[in-house]
């Protein structure tokens, strides 16, 4: 348990200066309402505990796939699109969509989670297909995707809160020292050296999926340092640079300069080579309830095949066939699916435990809060309105997006809601999800609210509910030599699916490492 | 007696604020009535007539109070307050929402006269006893006439431009109900349900401060200073800030502080939105208005006697209850909202068009400028395709596009992106006084060609000849080379802003 000091040291650790105690009006926040949401924690840990009971049922199927995140809704498509219909899918949660969760009122869609995708690269046709099939990429022309334009980002698309004003975009820009100006100008064009880098087999240096990245010591040596340390190293120190890498660090990896590898952290500003007929090569793909639209997409090849609420919590093969222990604790009900395959879409600090082993060290996960703040009205601010995504420099957490950012209506909506980003990487993993978990709603309401005041003075009064979504295993963190280290084989017939597997956690890896199971169980 | 010589000194001062009073009612109403009504000098002269006559039947019955008459005379002064001061602020507000304002007007003009004018003989009954008659007549008309002559010289000099009107009428009404209770405090042993008398003044007194101090809020004066004409209209909906102003004959609306029309020259600019789609049609029967809440486009469409229908999607039910409602406004625009052949949607035109629809033969589309993301999403090549989908082969549409000498980037731009959806476009221009050079562009799945059928007439600016004018763009009002607007890129809107800052 928490002990009083622990518990404002942690405060004190997530806030990083923007929150101090005792210095706003007491009952200033009496009025915002919501509640704590999350993943089954509770059913999760379940299994961490060990889950034992002699199933009542047995059900057989060609492929069992368990987890029904972006990687086991993935592969469920590709058995089917490759005319394997026989697969069932389980699912902990009462819905399928892991990460890519999305929730909505009578107003708005709005995520719990991942909320775009940048235009995928020229070479990932596979997500191209997925993309045409479901009416976002629309055609070609000259050769270049043509996206659907009610998905890509709308203009004005990001900002940024720093030194007192917002300005357009997210790399700090305005009010630069000379010196400050030319290491961003360097470190953009080393960037894009290393985008266009290729090894002599003629793989590209940095790739998505990562796994097609090049193998050569030149690129793969950036494993072995942190991001910080190489940073160090290339001379970059100007504050704001600093401040930016490790932002985006932080937002696909849950995990700063300090910690992620320079291999992920390059990896971030020189794999995505993504164009568009229609759209700056910058441009993603985004919808008011963020992933959770692909989702949708993805979730009507495994419609009828799933099952919500069912922990698959041991797999072991046998002959040649895999026998998975599940219970549902909806019903209450026991039961043994007897597969020809089995997908384990889900995380190895699961995925190894349901095999009766160990997950590898390297992998770590950081936890994540993502709180969708219910407002009556938009703050107005002076320079530029709400955009798609909004920062506030030097923050903890990682700013907002705005949901309904991405509709054409006009008439002005009687609520909004903005979707804050928040690493819990203050503390290690294991500490700061402990402690994560038990921190009361009002304890996050103040800790966000303390947040967005600093871009948004007086945004309290406008805060009608804070809903916040604890991600326990938000993220797989890409430390110091995840790249290079080998990920030890799994039983024949059992394969796994999951972004972690390649070290970050975004939609196209997740995707490709579902679509590559599915293939392996096809042969 | 000195306690009688203060008493009497009081009740003549009384005359004198009464006086002022009177007046100032007087000249609210009548400046009210030029300001929402126009035509000042007949406005003026009916309203001081009405309002003279009235107080003749004010001083008719005077001759019933016989009794209690300093009761009557504090009664008398609370309720002047109440109704002089709150008249202003009560036409305001009733303005747009009463079909007959005029009736409402006199009604509201006659009372006021009819209780100011049973002050005087009230307070001459009740100084009769106390001094000499010709002392009496004298002194009560000597203040009563200085009263009138301040009242006339403060109110266009200090009163309208420091106050306005709302503020001045609580103002006086504040002045009437403290002679009330100053009389009651200093008679108050002469007094009649002296008591009840006190709680009453009191309330009505609190009521006209609060009246005062809020004006500002029920409609914004501040406003007044971005505006060289008088606001008499003025209201937030949840899409926009409605401005209606009036100076002499002259009728403007604006939107967001940007001007939609001048009644003096909208023809000119309406002439010109409506007609060149229409004489591009073989045989317009159906026509999509979007945006036009104001119904004048509607008017110069309802000129063809064999359209069938109008379809009007306008996102702000205010603007098209205000202008299908009030009859100075429906005199603007014929009516043209009240017409069967015309049906209003109040919403957004995009979600409209996302949903299915008949095709439609000829679609007008006024939107406001492109000064926001929000309304620049209706420029843009989304908006346009999907346009594409009430349309036939047949079809033309027109676009107000700004204008094209000040902003020839934004008008070029907006050209570029219907031309990137498959239109074939034909653009023009055409001189509106109020607006300067203002720009159009029509557009049609096939080159737009004119069908040779005779226009309507009662046309006072648009003919053929002057389209083929129209159609010619000087150098000053040529672009190249301008980006397709999307939703990605707002490029319309970065053009639209560069291109005015220096304008405005």
């Amino acid at each position: 348990m928490f002990t009083r000091k622990e518990f404002l040291q942690y405060i004190a650790l997530l806030a990083g200066g923007a929150y101090a105690a005792g210095c706003r009006t007491p009952g200033a926040y009496d009025h915002i309402g919501g509640s704590i949401l999350g993943a089954s924690a509770a059913a999760g840990h379940q299994l961490r505990d060990g889950l034992s009971v002699s199933p009542q049922k047995t059900i057989r199927t060609g492929v069992l796939i368990a987890g029904g995140g972006v990687a086991g809704l993935s592969a469920a498509r590709k058995l089917r699109l490759s005319g394997k219909t026989d697969f069932l899918l389980a699912e902990l949660e009462p819905q399928t969509g892991g990460n890519s969760l999305s929730g909505g009122n009578s107003i708005t869609n709005f995520p719990f989670g991942a909320h775009y995708l940048p235009l995928p690269n020229p070479e990932n046709t596979a997500l191209m297909d997925f993309l045409t099939e479901a009416g976002l990429l629309k055609g070609f022309d000259k050769g270049l995707p043509v996206y659907d334009e009610l998905s890509l980002v709308y203009e004005p698309a990001e900002r940024l809160y720093r030194k007192g004003r917002w300005q357009e975009g997210i790399i700090p820009q305005v009010g630069l020292s000379p010196q400050e100006h030319d290491e961003m100008k360097r470190f953009l064009a080393l960037m894009q050296t290393f985008r266009d880098a290729k090894d002599s087999s003629g793989r590209h240096a940095f790739d998505i999926p990562a796994a097609l990245s090049s193998r050569d010591p030149q690129f793969l040596s950036l494993d072995a340092l942190t991001m910080e340390a190489w940073l160090q190293r290339e001379g970059f120190r100007s504050e704001p640079l600093r401040w930016y890498v490790d932002y985006c660090c932080r937002d696909d990896y849950g995990a700063g300069i300090k910690t992620v590898s320079a291999w992920a952290g390059i990896h971030y500003f020189a794999a995505r080579r993504g164009k568009a007929a229609n759209a700056d090569a910058s441009a993603v793909l985004t919808w008011p309830e963020g992933n959770g639209r692909l989702v949708q997409h993805l979730r009507r090849h495994s419609h009828n095949q799933t099952l919500t609420g069912t922990i698959v919590y041991r797999v072991q093969t046998e002959g040649n066939t895999v026998l998975a222990d599940c219970w549902n604790y909806q019903t209450r009900e026991a039961m043994r699916i007897v597969a020809d395959h089995c997908i384990l879409a889900m995380p190895q600090f699961i995925g190894r435990r349901i095999l009766g082993e160990t997950p590898g060290p390297q992998f770590t996960y950081a936890p994540w809060l993502v709180a969708n703040v219910h407002l009556r009205e938009l703050p107005v601010d002076k320079n530029l309105p709400v955009c798609w995504d909004n920062v506030i420099y030097g923050q903890q957490s990682l700013g907002y997006i705005y949901a309904q950012h991405q509709t054409t209506d006009r008439r002005p909506a009687k609520s909004h809601v903005i979707t804050l980003y928040w690493p819990l990487d203050q503390l290690e993993p294991a500490d700061s999800r402990r402690k994560a978990l038990q921190l009361q709603h009002r304890d996050w309401v103040e800790l966000c609210m303390a947040q967005l005041e600093q871009g948004h003075p007086h945004i309290a009064k406008l805060v009608t509910a804070v809903d916040c979504w604890i991600w326990g295993h938000g993220m797989i963190r890409p430390i110091p030599g995840f790249m290079t280290t080998e990920i030890p084989g799994t039983p024949p017939r059992v394969h796994f699916a999951h972004s972690d597997l390649s070290g970050i956690s975004i939609f196209e890896e997740a995707f490709y490492q579902g679509e590559s199971a599915a293939m392996r169980c096809l042969g | 007696m000195g306690s009688n010589r203060s008493m009497h000194l009081l009740l003549l001062l009384s005359v004198f604020v009464i006086a002022t009073c009177g007046l100032i009612y007087e000249l609210v109403a009548g400046t009210l009535a030029s300001y929402l009504l126009g035509d000042s000098v007949t406005q003026f002269s009916t309203i001081i007539g009405a309002y003279l006559f009235s107080m003749g039947i004010g001083a008719f019955f005077s001759r019933y109070f016989t009794k209690n008459l300093l009761s009557w005379f504090i009664q008398l002064e609370i309720l002047v307050g109440l109704v002089g001061g709150i008249s202003a602020c009560l036409l305001f507000l009733l303005f747009d929402h009463v079909a007959s304002f005029r009736i409402v007007l006199y009604l509201l003009v006659g009372l006021t006269g009819t209780l100011v004018g049973l002050e005087i003989p009230l307070l001459m009954n009740i100084l009769k006893n106390r001094m000499e008659f010709q002392d009496m007549v004298s002194q009560v008309f000597t203040f009563d006439y200085i009263g009138a002559l301040l009242a006339s010289i403060i109110f266009p000099l200090v009163l309208v431009p420091q106050l306005g009107l709302m503020k001045t009428s609580f103002f006086f009404g504040i002045l009437n109900t403290a002679v009330a209770l100053v009389v009651l405090f200093r008679f108050r042993k002469e007094v009649k349900w002296a008591g009840y008398l006190t709680v009453k003044a009191i309330l009505v007194t609190g009521l006209l401060v609060a009246g005062f101090i809020f004006s500002d809020k029920m409609m914004d004066f501040a406003e007044s200073a971005a505006f060289n004409e008088q606001i008499i209209y003025s209201r937030s909906s949840p899409y926009q800030r409605v401005v209606l102003t009036r100076h002499k004959d002259d009728v403007r609306l604006y939107l967001n502080g940007n001007l939609q029309f001048s009644s003096r020259d909208e023809y000119r600019y309406h002439e010109a939105l409506v007609h060149p789609p229409m004489m591009h049609h073989p045989d317009p029967r159906r026509v999509l208005i979007l945006g036009g809440g104001d119904g004048l486009a509607a008017r110069e469409v309802l000129r063809y006697p064999h359209i069938d229908s109008i379809t009007l999607v306008d996102l702000d039910p205010a603007v098209t209850e205000l202008f299908g409602g009030n009859t100075m406004l429906a005199g603007l625009n014929d009516s043209s909202l009240l017409d069967p052949k015309l049906r209003i949607v109040n919403t957004d035109a995009f979600q409209w068009l996302r949903s299915p629809h008949q095709p439609y033969d000829v679609v007008i589309i006024d939107f406001p400028d492109p000064s926001g993301y929000s309304v620049g999403k209706l420029y843009t090549n989304t908006f346009y395709q999907l346009l594409q989908r009430v349309l036939t082969m047949e079809s033309v549409v027109v676009i107000q596009c700004t204008s094209p000498y000040v902003a020839p980037k934004s008008f070029w731009c907006i050209d570029q992106t219907m031309r990137h959806t498959g239109f074939q476009t034909l653009p023009y221009h055409c001189y509106v006084p109020s607006f300067g050079e203002w720009g159009y562009i029509m557009g049609s799945l096939r080159a737009p060609a004119d069908r040779g059928d005779a226009l309507p007439g009662g046309l006072r600016s648009f003919s053929r000849e002057s389209f083929a004018q129209m159609r010619y763009f000087p150098p000053d009002m040529q672009a190249h080379d301008l980006p397709v607007n999307k939703l990605n890129n707002q490029a319309l809107v970065h053009l639209f802003e560069k291109e005015w800052a220096g304008w405005q």
